[in-house]
């Protein structure tokens, strides 16, 4: 374990004063220099996969060495999409930090602004409402949702199936409409506030949400019945991009891809919050961490997202939002227009914004994607010093070298897809 | 405990590629007597299924009093929490001490529609509203003056509003 050799010297590959392709240290893997030796001369190629093509799922670079048709290695470039989000940050009041969150993950938004809003009330000591933490597991598990039906749809077209791509995407515009109802905006949700939510859901929204809850296993059982047993889909994932359960754990992989492998770790069960403990839902667990077990933890945890979303709508409590504080949580507009004292905490709110104590406090909860981390630290202003994301999608991918290694190239493109990335989270 | 493990096991049986080839067509076909779901856009603008949320946070609108002024009365909240920067205001003052914007002005370029200038707006003048088809010629017009912002006539978000109990 801790012979660890990293490769010191990063380069852009390219090709040597000869025309050969250069060695690429870039690698920051176990004995990568060992497994690899020296590159033969002249024998490999370098191709160059996005960071414009449609297979890397957004602004992904891929460079790729070649020996015929077999990846010898695989270095991922990323930084195309970096927006510095966490530097914004240091000059945003906690609640103005929000919208950044939908920006970071934009295929699971609500989960992001879930996972910043409980850093932050950790931070500030907050206890939030039986409503909000009911409305919170909504918001993650439809997330959860979303982000699974795009994964599922664009995966299924890097291998060429390309009608489970229809009927995901269907799903997933339902569950946008929702948000639409819930939020006023179908991507860019920032629902949640420090110390509550933004809007309470209509009751249009939980009738919405029932009628989904009750139709959409039928979908998930459509793409089943397509892929699942498809001798097409099976030839294509079996046993491609394995990864065991030690080497997922020394990778630091989370989510769906270390559940894949066979390590039973999920935050939701492990470490609990928003009271996830009181549901209950199973954990899928893969047995051989290859790109189909991937597949089928992820199935089945829409599946089992499902159940959540009906179990939380059973249980929605009546009852405040927000919590009672005035320096925490705006007062309702109509008190804001007509009380004074309201008005004084209006004003002083949003000119001063939320303060918090001086600490740090740390977050993680189960993304879609795996462990997002929210990392905070404050000197007691009301913008933190420090917004750190532990992104799931940045880690996973990191591992994507090691399972690409020795495959064909275009299991790299079925490896690739099955780390589920988004740039967004991965560049910030 | 109430959270189960559930270890996914691979299918001991393979259909053959004829099988599902033949098994995922009809599968297909089946689909094609569903409801439709898509939306012929630029003529249809809504459909049974689905309208354009009340709540929707889209272009801009301030609205104005019986007199036909702008209701804002220019306190600096909405370019405080502004979290793109993208409201320009500068407060003047009329003869009877009342404030007002000498000029008002949002850059719908810049603007994420997060909603917050609605969010903090004491005086519920500048709203966020539903509407969506702001396409323009020329970039210069996307800079909306506080002119613009009162002539435009779309519905407001109601998200906020005490029209709106649980939005607020």
């Amino acid at each position: 374990m801790s012979k660890r050799t990293i490769a010191v010297e990063l380069a852009t590959p390219g090709l040597d004063p000869q025309g050969r392709p250069a060695r690429i240290p870039l690698e920051a893997g176990v004995g990568a220099l060992e497994r690899y030796g020296e590159p033969d001369a002249g024998e490999h190629m370098l191709i160059n996969i996005g960071p414009q093509h449609p297979a890397t799922h957004g602004v992904l670079r891929l460079v790729v060495e070649l020996d015929g048709e077999t990846v010898v290695r695989v270095i991922p470039h990323v930084g195309y999409l970096h927006s510095g989000f966490e530097k914004l940050g240091e000059y945003r009041h906690y609640n103005q930090i929000i919208p950044l969150t939908d920006r970071t993950d934009y295929l699971s938004p609500m989960a992001n602004n879930v996972g910043f809003a409980l850093a932050a009330e950790q931070l500030m000591g907050i206890e939030i409402t039986p409503r909000c933490t009911v409305l919170r597991v909504i918001a993650c598990e439809m997330s959860r949702i979303i982000s699974h039906m795009v994964w599922l749809g664009t995966t299924s077209i890097d291998l060429g199936a390309f009608t489970p791509f229809l009927w995901a995407f269907q799903e997933r515009e339902r569950i946008y409409n929702l948000q639409e109802m819930w939020t006023g905006a179908r991507l860019t949700t920032s629902v949640t506030r420090v110390g509550g939510m933004m809007a309470d859901v209509t009751d249009d929204f939980v009738a919405g949400l029932r009628q989904f809850v009750d139709t959409y296993p039928k979908t998930l059982h459509e793409i089943d019945r397509v892929l699942t047993r498809n001798a097409v889909w099976v030839g294509r994932t079996q046993g491609v991009g394995v990864m065991t359960a030690q080497e997922a754990v020394n990778y630091s992989l989370s989510g769906p891809m270390l559940r894949a492998s066979g390590v039973p770790y999920d935050m939701r069960r492990d470490k609990p919050y928003l009271a996830y403990d009181s549901y209950e839902f199973d954990v899928p667990v893969g047995e051989h961490g290859d790109v189909y077990d991937r597949y089928l933890v992820r199935l089945e945890e829409c599946h089992q997202s499902n159940r959540i979303l009906r179990q939380a709508l059973e249980r929605l409590p009546d009852g405040p939002l927000n919590i009672g504080d005035p320096r925490l949580i705006l007062p309702p507009k109509s008190r804001a227009m007509s009380d004074m004292e309201a008005m004084i905490y209006h004003f002083k709110q949003v000119m001063e914004g939320v303060k918090a104590p001086v600490g740090e406090a740390y977050v993680g909860i189960e993304n879609p994607k795996g462990e997002l981390g929210t990392y905070l630290v404050s000197d007691g202003t009301a913008k933190p010093v420090r917004w750190r994301i532990r992104p799931p999608s940045f880690i996973n991918l990191a591992a994507l070298p090691k399972m690409a290694e020795g495959h064909l190239l275009s299991d790299l493109i079925a490896i690739n897809a099955s780390v589920d990335i988004v740039m967004g989270e991965v560049d910030r | 405990m109430a959270i189960g493990l559930k270890v996914m096991k691979r299918p001991g049986t393979q259909v053959s590629y004829l099988r599902a080839t033949l098994k995922g067509m009809a599968l297909t076909f089946s689909h094609l007597w569903r409801p439709k779901v898509t939306m012929q856009y630029p003529e249809e603008k809504s459909s049974k299924d689905w309208t354009l949320s009340p709540r929707w946070r889209g272009t801009h609108r301030m609205l104005t009093d019986e007199q036909g002024r702008a209701k804002c009365v220019a306190c600096g909240l909405c370019p405080q929490i502004c979290p793109a920067n993208c409201i320009k205001l500068v407060p003047g003052e009329d003869e009877h001490g009342n404030r007002y914007p000498l000029i008002y002005e949002i850059d719908e370029f810049r603007c994420v529609f997060c909603g917050y200038c609605q969010e903090v707006c004491p005086e519920e003048a500048i709203h966020v509203g539903v509407h969506y088809e702001n396409a323009e010629y020329s970039r210069d017009r996307f800079v909306y003056d506080l002119e613009r912002l009162c002539a435009q006539t779309h519905p407001v978000s109601t998200l906020w509003d005490p029209s709106d109990p649980k939005g607020e």
